[in-house]
């Protein structure tokens, strides 16, 4: 099952943490995202598989934006 | 209530793994800031007189007689770095703190008698004041190690007079007696003038042998008539008069322990005083623990020295406040005050060495799509928004009435601004927080964890809260200021930024101003500045956190004024629903 990450606010990315192939557990940090001056990790919401990233780092994403697809 | 309070909800995780290897960054940039505070820490210690000068000449300085005095393993200092006025020694003169002594608690503050004899210094008078005022918000004695050679007369103009100077504390003394706190003194060496205020001022006065107060010194009665100028003759007199009087002082032992009796024991030794203070101190009146405990005393379940993991250096970065407060309660348990409301703002009951405690502090990071309610903007931890508003003065009216004691968590970016604020009345309920602190009458300690910013710094238990923070503690994060130094180079410079703009003129000098600003911003919120000038009472570790906490608690709950009987508690009740 594929499931999807979002960035929960709109910002600007930051950091990739994690490349396409690497498992990754619950709540491991995905992502670091910069939001109204502050800089907060986006993690795993299950473990898996990094199948997909569909961002980079100093690109602006908007609220709801899929960052990445876990398998 | 003991299904309430003997086992709460439990909270917390272990560190993993990963958290572990990402944090070795942020341990080594906050051990620099300690290893700064280490040294000016250092520096105080060591300000005036070596140690063994004093003890050659059969004195011990106001450390060793702390150590003797107080309970091992009990102290917290408060206001090592203070010295608001830039003293010349670097201290304010004094050494207080929290400590033990007997097994009771009490609020202890002695002259550093290697400091210009234990002179008032500049900025002693405002670090007296801010110690007797703990002991008024904690209802503990204070306990004097008084050894004070009066005004430094060179720099009279920075000590004697005015509304907050060296005069005021003998007024607080008389206040703390009248509300029943007594003020016990050991006296050493020679106390003239302010000195001899110093020593009669307190409830109950224990001299050593040497000890002398007085009205005026020898300094004072040999220069007593002056005729408006000096000679030769004149110099004879004083020296003649200074050799009588330093041999004989006014104020000795036989003069106010054999004629007025106001010196009420004398002792022969350091040890004799200080065992003396030990045993009034067995005295002092104190509930038994167990009075008050809502379960026995038990350690978080891990450590407090893990926090400095959690917080990052990086004042962007986010955290878990639950993983903070974890570490810092009682078996890591909690019962939360209205998790589905307000989520910014976590309030809630814990307990610490088994007392019932109130906690309230910033979380960090995303919020709830759709909060704050009243904007279209998305909202964020560190701010405050209106349910985070109306929680906190529903918490705070609560514990008032229950009469628990509050500690409050800062890592604050200010109150959300805008129209959109305003119609949600975020300033009206910023101050409505202040008159719910102002009605409780509880004790109340802060901890500024990281930003302590704006008016949030304020009214979130802020140290401008007088007659409720008993004390405010810094940590190795800490940064206070009104706004954070780029977001006032901008307010202060955008406009000029236009301007020159339109004018074709070049931008750059108003970019270094900008700059400079934000540079000067920084230098001056940093923990060992917040220090100095007393923003906080004192800067501690993470790992140390808890310590305060035991002793603030432990003071709060010795011998309170007021009480609620725990089966008539409200606050657990409304949690339980």
């Amino acid at each position: 099952m594929s499931i999807e990450i979002t960035a929960p606010m709109a910002g600007k990315i930051i950091e990739v943490k994690v490349k396409v192939g690497d498992p990754v557990q619950e709540d491991d940090e995905l992502f670091t995202l910069e939001a109204m001056k502050m800089e907060m990790p986006i993690v795993a919401t299950s473990g898996g598989t990094v199948k997909e990233i569909k961002v980079e780092a100093g690109q602006a994403v908007e609220g709801d934006q899929v960052l990445a697809v876990l398998d | 209530m003991r299904p309430y309070f003997e086992k709460m909800s439990e909270f917390g995780k272990p560190l993993g793994e990963a958290q572990i290897r990402r944090s070795e960054e942020n341990l080594k940039q906050i051990r620099e800031v300690e290893k700064d505070l280490a040294q000016r820490i250092q520096r105080v210690r060591e300000a005036g007189l070596p140690a063994e000068k004093l003890n050659a000449r059969g004195e011990w300085t106001v450390y060793q007689r702390l150590e003797y005095l107080l309970d091992p393993g009990t102290w917290c200092p408060l206001h090592t770095l203070f010295d608001p006025m830039d003293e010349e020694s670097g201290t304010t003169g004094v050494v207080d703190g929290l400590g033990r002594i007997s097994g009771k608690w009490a609020v202890v503050i002695g002259f550093d008698n290697k400091v210009w004899a234990g002179a008032w210094i500049a900025g002693q008078a405002e670090n007296i004041l801010r110690v007797t005022d703990i002991a008024k918000r904690l209802h503990v004695p204070l306990v004097w190690l008084v050894n004070c050679s009066g005004v430094k007369l060179p720099e009279q103009e920075k000590v004697y007079a005015n509304r907050r100077g060296n005069g005021t504390p003998f007024f607080r003394h008389a206040e703390l007696e009248k509300m029943g706190i007594p003020v016990l003194a050991g006296i050493w060496g020679t106390n003239p003038a302010g000195g001899g205020y110093q020593g009669i001022s307190p409830t109950y006065l224990i001299a050593h042998k040497n000890a002398n107060i007085a009205v005026g010194g020898g300094g004072i009665v040999s220069g007593m008539s002056p005729k408006g100028f000096f000679d030769l003759e004149g110099a004879e007199q004083i020296i003649e008069a200074t050799r009588k009087y330093k041999e004989v002082p006014p104020g000795r032992v036989e003069i106010h322990h054999g004629a007025t009796g106001f010196f009420r024991e004398v002792y022969d030794t350091e040890e004799g005083v200080l065992d003396a203070l030990k045993e009034h101190m067995r005295d002092m009146p104190a509930y038994n623990p167990r009075f008050f405990r809502v379960a026995e005393p038990a350690e978080p379940k891990f450590s407090p020295q893990e926090i400095e993991r959690i917080v990052p250096f990086n004042q962007k970065a986010s955290y878990s406040l639950e993983e903070v407060l974890a570490r810092l309660t009682d078996n890591s348990e909690h019962m939360e005050f209205r998790p589905d409301y307000g989520p910014e703002v976590y309030t809630g009951l814990a307990k610490v060495d088994g007392y019932l405690v109130g906690l309230i502090g910033n979380r960090q990071g995303f919020l709830p799509k759709g909060y704050p309610d009243y904007a279209p903007y998305p909202g964020i931890g560190g701010k405050l928004y209106r349910q985070g508003l109306i929680k906190m003065n529903e918490f705070v009216t609560l514990c008032g009435r229950d009469r628990i004691p509050i500690i409050w968590f800062q890592d604050t970016s200010g109150i959300d601004v805008g129209d959109y604020a305003e119609k949600a009345e975020l300033l009206g309920l910023g101050q409505s927080l202040i008159y719910s602190i102002e009605q409780t009458d509880v004790p109340m300690m802060l901890v500024v964890l990281r930003k302590g910013t704006a008016a949030a710094h304020y009214i979130m238990g802020g140290p401008n809260a007088n007659n409720h923070n008993a004390f405010t503690l810094g940590t190795p994060t800490t940064e206070i200021y009104v706004m954070h130094g780029e977001t006032a180079a901008v307010a202060s410079y955008s406009r000029r930024l236009v301007k020159e703009k339109d004018a074709g003129r070049p931008l750059e000098p108003i970019i270094e101003k900008m700059n400079e600003l934000a540079r000067h911003y920084y230098e001056k919120s940093r923990p060992a500045y917040c220090a100095k000038m007393g923003f906080v009472d004192e800067v501690v570790s993470f790992a140390d956190i808890r310590k305060y906490m035991v002793a603030f608690t432990g003071c709060v709950y010795q011998n309170p004024r007021s009480f609620c009987p725990h089966h008539h508690m409200m606050l657990p009740r409304i949690i339980k629903g």
